[in-house]
């Protein structure tokens, strides 16, 4: 494999080329279409095209189509999010202020939490995740298109259900993990907590869903040639976090249906007057609630190993490390629970086991922060806003491992547990290790989702007062959990002195306000104004750089075929790809799992409303089901028909039929 | 100027396949981690409710039976064996023994329907009872999703083998549906022996 | 384990930083008992190592930015990866090593916290209630239980053990200057050694998340000589004091006949309601609504009419009690020291 060894600088983004270059000019070239390649783009298009209207765009299943709607959709709910800590700080920003009175503040921090862990957060990075690993591993089309089309209706489903709650003065109110007895029957009577219970439902159907697609679409749906190392690091990062999804969602899921049910039908999951226990539910919500933090931040760390290297214009350095570190964190994420219940009655030796668990999964971590390190340190970096958040990161996420190596021992965590302190550590580790790479990545994509550079002066604001924003609100906050200031408190007496602090904190969000701001306007002016992007702007390596921005329906003309872990520097001249794939249906190559050779052909479902249907269905078994039980079996009944047309092969069909005798017959 | 360089043809791969180099074989491994996690966290809470209690089952609830559940385990055993026949059948593309297989499965699958609902009984509790019932009723039911659901899809595979219109891939699909046949009972079997019979010794 | 004066400096710094000369001197970082003074030594020790790692990586990181923007360097070569590879892992080994010393210390401060002396420990019961706390201390003899609430008297320099639980949702009870939290849930038991050995007045605020007046859930602990400590404990023993003239006679038939009674005990009266916090000696406490207000005849008479407005949410209804017959019930409650 060689890399570009020239000394004369390579093109900046949006820039028309500068210098001589012999070699790297075919990085950033497009592919010539002869009249063959451009009758099978027609052909293509046709096939592959959603229908028109809304009605179209409802019956997609087009994976670019439904991963845009799915970020756009999570990135409304981080502003809602966002609203609601902006009033959370207004009301902490003086002591004994009136702005908020205890029952909206309480409804707000619990709508807070909850919006930005399983509304945005997650779906963000699946959504990332839906869109890009395809284009990563140079598929036409996720596994399970249809599935996918319901995960994200499930999703939006859920959400606007929750918000419909919230508004009508419903909205759950006892902390987004909801600890029992407080949640149960006797303490919140109502239906906040049920809502906030079946909200779970809704997104962790649509999560599971994501994370399925996401495993089948790396392992199955790569083109010829890109065996197991050489998989993107980002592809790699999915995979972990999918699998993390699928062992860890059930446990909540279980959870709240228990919460549920004692509040609906009289169980004792959680009752200790008869033999339940308030434990049990923390055991279950944080058996899944730690990896969650990892399912969020992991995506986070494949972003930084996506933009590291297009920046540095090197491959990454140590990368079957880089892809042991994600797996071993992965693993080790699900021993760390009981971390969150250090100030509870567990025996000592147990609690002991889960502080050396919860300081060694920094090792993998810091290996990941090494590596990226030595790569920046070998390469020639080029500042784009992409690079810029990238090393907001390091300053950023590091300052949270390290207060989480600190909580992580019994001892000082008894008292941090429940402060400031932990408020301080969780959004250092989610804005520092995930919001600002995801940032970063929504600067380095958004040419391939939409044509268009944004704009950098605009970028750098962005990430300036992003970042010095995010410092000013959260570093103050190790300070006030140290002095006294516990979490969840709507307001506090003068004479705590903590009023200063809170203030300063209050003035910082104002920045991360400005911030996004900023983001949002950079975005849309971007859509119309920005600068044109070709297939491959940034001169980068891995296969979505090499459809067209935004990508064709049918994304890829022919499926390519990747000879090394950085396909298109070391290509040159000409794309190696495969023929062969019919021009009739939706064809997509499968192939072998551990070297991906050419295996056999999957005809991709066409588009259809059932997906849509099914997840109606859906909310309206899980939404009766907060008021009856009987709402899940009448739900289940309305659920069969769209669950049965969904699968039910179409008349119009165009696979392969079976004559009777066991005659193939290929229409 | 770059261009496509073709170095192969693919048009003469199958475009349906068997076992684990098909999706949809890894789209059912996937359900059955994410099945099997939500049944062993019921487990699992049942277990951590024991030591809430002196006595297993606390009184005055009986212990559970065992006539009615162990009939159901038989039946899934049998089912099991009938189900490995009508993969056979799959995998060779007979049809119809396939048909004929998937109408036997759907009766089956009616029955193990209708022994659940007597398993629930045979716990000799009620979900509402106290922790013990809550969570033994939980596992069941959980359980009882798995076996709802893969009854009812059994079901509407005979359907679709009876009037069509049916399609080489569902060949395959039959071969996947019996692997979650396979799954659901022999999931069942920790749980009945779990709930059915460690009472008598815990 | 940090130099005597630079802990000293950091301690005058985080107090000027919030400003702790206003009021409070609620703080984990200016311990004033062994256990508190043990986590507070390891804080030091790991916020240390912890800045010099921030410094170290992050100096790294700069460095390697700068190294690369010089543009006469050519891209290197990946058979060129010998340095990157050995400074990935000394910097792994590092991290193992710093991380290990973090575990062994954590283990050691735990292992120190739970050989704090327990000889003849003063053991005291602390119940969460939403939104105050019940506190009962545990004595062999009956007739030697005192019941009080919120505010928790202990003799300076000697072990004190809080038995805690709840009857209601799950809290927490944290006094950041003696010890670290302990949750009090309900179904469980949960055991927690301090030792106070300064005298003060020490503040916490309930740490878990237990309803709508969780922010207003204060505990103070009071440390004070033995024998201070054994003449406000024989106080509390003796039945409420009562009535000595014509006023506080109808402020005591004002509670009596209120609905005062249906939550609140006062001993020696016929007032045995168990919901409220036990008022006995309601006059000799320094504050009102579980911390929130200071015990002063405006402030009472303010929580009594209107509790719902101070804390909004909060079990006591408000009662309309005429004024004259209020300011007797005021001055009656504050006679009962």
């Amino acid at each position: 494999m060689t890399v570009a060894r020239d000394a004369a600088p390579l093109r900046e983004p949006g820039d028309p080329m500068t210098g001589p270059d012999p070699v790297a000019p075919a990085i950033w070239e497009e592919v010539e279409l002869t009249e063959e390649d451009q009758e099978l783009r027609k052909k293509l298009i046709r096939v592959w095209g959603d229908g028109p209207g809304l009605w179209g765009w409802i019956r997609s299943t087009s994976h670019a189509s439904i991963g845009k709607r799915y970020v756009v959709t999570a990135f409304i709910f981080f502003l809602l999010g966002g609203l609601e800590a902006g009033m959370m700080r207004l009301q902490l920003s003086r002591p004994e202020n009136s702005f908020l009175g205890p029952d909206r503040y309480n409804q707000i921090f619990t709508m807070h939490g909850t919006t930005m862990m399983f509304l945005f957060a997650v779906p963000v990075m699946v959504a990332m995740g839906l869109y890009l690993v395809p284009l990563m591993v140079g598929a036409r089309e996720v596994a399970f298109s249809r599935l996918n089309a319901y995960g994200y209706w499930v999703y939006l489903i859920g959400g606007l259900f929750i918000y419909t709650q919230f508004f009508l003065n419903t909205g759950p109110d006892t902390g987004w993990f909801a600890y029992v007895p407080l949640s149960g029957p006797e303490f919140s009577p109502g239906k906040r907590v049920d809502t906030w219970a079946q909200m779970i439902t809704f997104t962790e159907i649509a999560a599971l869903a994501g994370a399925t697609e996401i495993v089948i679409t790396a392992f199955k749906h790569r083109a010829p040639g890109m065996s197991l190392n050489r998989i993107p690091l980002f592809v790699w990062a999915m995979i972990t976090t999918s699998f993390m999804i699928i062992f860890a969602m059930p446990a909540v899921a279980t959870g709240s249906q228990f919460l549920a049910a004692d509040r609906l039908i009289d169980t004792h999951f959680f009752n200790h007057a008869e033999g339940g226990d308030a434990l049990l539910w923390q055991h279950l919500f944080w058996f899944f609630g730690h990896p969650e933090v990892y399912i969020i931040f992991m995506p986070a760390l494949g972003i930084i190993s996506s933009i590291v290297p297009t920046f540095t214009r090197r491959p990454i350095f140590g990368y079957p490390v880089m892809v042991m570190a994600l797996i071993t964190t992965g693993f080790m994420s699900f021993g760390l629970w009981v971390h969150h219940m250090f100030a509870t009655p567990i025996p000592q030796l147990g609690q002991s086991f889960f502080t050396a668990a919860s300081t060694m999964i920094a090792i993998p971590t810091g290996v990941q922060i090494f590596c990226w390190i030595a790569t920046i340190w070998a390469g020639r970096p080029r500042f784009a806003t992409p690079l810029l958040f990238v090393l907001g990161f390091f300053f950023t996420f590091i300052i949270g491992g390290l207060s989480g190596v600190m909580i992580a021992s019994v001892a000082f965590d008894q008292q941090a547990h429940d402060t400031y302190f932990i408020v301080a550590h969780l959004h250092y580790v989610l804005l520092g290790g995930a919001v600002m790479p995801l940032f970063g990545g929504f600067y380095y994509w958004f040419p391939k989702f939409t044509g268009r550079l944004m704009n950098e002066r605009m970028g750098k604001w962005n990430f300036w007062l992003f970042f010095i924003g995010v410092n000013v609100t959260f570093f103050p906050m190790h300070i006030l959990g140290l002095e006294g200031m516990t979490r969840r408190i709507y307001t506090y007496l003068p004479e705590t002195g903590w009023g200063p602090l809170n203030a300063l904190v209050s003035g910082g969000a104002v920045l991360i306000v400005a911030s996004v701001a900023l983001f949002i306007f950079n975005f849309f002016r971007s859509l119309r104004h920005g600068a044109v992007a070709g297939d491959n702007p940034w001169g980068a390596d891995t296969l979505e750089w090499a459809t067209a921005s935004p990508p064709e329906p049918y994304v890829f003309l022919y499926p390519p075929v990747v000879q090394s872990r950085n396909p298109l520097w070391t290509e040159g001249r000409e794309r190696p790809v495969f023929t062969g794939l019919r021009t009739d249906i939706r064809d997509t190559l499968v192939t072998t799992t551990l070297d991906a050779t050419p295996d056999y052909r999957q005809n991709s479902p066409n588009p259809t409303a059932w997906p849509f249907i099914a997840a109606l269905a859906t909310g309206v078994m899980f939404i009766s089901a907060i008021f009856t039980a009987w709402g899940l079996v009448v739900g289940s009944v309305l659920l069969f028909f769209p669950l049965v047309k969904w699968g039910w092969p179409d008349r119009h069909d165009q696979s392969v039929r079976y004559s009777g005798r066991g005659e193939i017959v290929e229409k | 100027m770059k261009r496509y360089k073709a170095v192969g043809d693919v048009s003469e791969l199958p475009s349906v396949v068997f076992g684990k180099r098909a999706i949809t074989w890894w789209g059912t491994l996937m359900f059955m981690f994410i099945e099997g996690m939500t049944v062993a966290v019921c487990a699992a809470s049942y277990l951590y409710i024991r030591k809430n209690f002196h006595d297993w089952p606390p009184p005055p609830t009986p212990l559970p039976s065992l006539l009615i559940p162990t009939i159901g385990v038989i039946t899934m055993l049998v089912s099991i064996v009938v189900m490995r026949r009508v993969q056979k059948a799959a995998e060779a593309l007979d049809k119809p023994a396939v048909t004929t297989g998937l109408v036997v499965m759907a009766l089956l699958g009616m029955a193990l329907v209708a022994l659940r609902f007597f398993d629930f009984r045979s716990l000799n509790t009620h979900w509402d009872t106290d922790a013990y019932g809550s969570t033994a009723w939980a596992s069941v039911a959980f359980h009882s999703t798995l076996l709802f659901f893969e009854a009812i899809e059994t079901t509407v595979f005979a359907v679709l083998a009876l009037v069509g219109p049916w399609e080489m891939k569902h060949f395959s699909d039959a071969e996947d549906n019996a692997m979650y046949w396979y799954f659901m009972c022999g999931i069942w079997i920790p749980v009945y022996v779990l709930l059915f019979i460690l009472p008598r010794w815990l | 384990m940090l130099h005597r004066s630079l802990q000293r400096a950091l301690v005058v710094a985080t107090c000027f930083l919030t400003a702790c000369v206003a009021g409070f001197n609620e703080s984990a970082l200016r311990p004033e008992g062994p256990q508190a003074g043990r986590i507070g030594s390891l804080w030091w020790f790991m916020f240390a190592v912890a800045a010099a790692v921030w410094l170290i990586v992050n100096a790294f990181l700069v460095w390697a930015v700068r190294r690369g923007r010089r543009r006469d360097l050519p891209l290197i070569e990946p058979t060129g990866d010998a340095p990157m590879k050995r400074s990935v892992v000394i910097g792994t080994g590092i991290t193992v090593l710093i991380l290990t010393v973090f575990l062994v210390s954590d283990i050691a401060t735990g292992h120190a916290l739970g050989s704090m002396p327990r000889k003849d420990a003063l053991r005291i019961e602390v119940k969460g209630h939403q939104w105050w706390w019940e506190v009962n201390y545990v004595d062999p003899t009956p007739g030697r239980m005192v019941t009080t609430a919120n505010e928790i008297h202990i003799p300076v320099g000697e072990p004190v053990q809080i038995i805690g639980t709840s009857p209601d949702v799950i809290h927490s009870f944290w006094i950041p200057n003696l010890q670290g939290k302990k949750d009090l849930i309900p179904g469980h038991t949960t055991s927690t050694w301090l030792r106070a050995d300064t005298a003060g007045v020490y503040r916490g605020q309930c740490a878990e998340f237990c309803g709508a007046q969780h922010a207003k859930m204060i505990a103070l602990v009071i440390a004070e000589p033995r024998d201070k400590f054994e003449a406000w404990y024989n106080s509390q023993l003796d039945s409420a004091k009562a009535p000595s003239d014509s006023v506080t006679t109808r402020g005591q038939q004002v509670f009596l006949k209120s609905a005062c009674a249906v939550c609140h005990t006062i001993s020696g009266t016929r007032a045995g309601g168990r919901i409220g916090p036990v008022l006995s000696h309601i006059g000799s406490r320094t504050t009102l609504a579980s911390g929130w207000l200071r015990n002063t005849p405006g402030n009472l008479g303010g929580w009594i009419v209107d509790p719902q407005g101070i804390k909004p949410g909060t079990k006591m209804p408000p009662n309309n009690i005429d004024p004259a017959d209020l300011q007797a019930l005021i001055t009656y409650l504050e006679s009962l020291k």
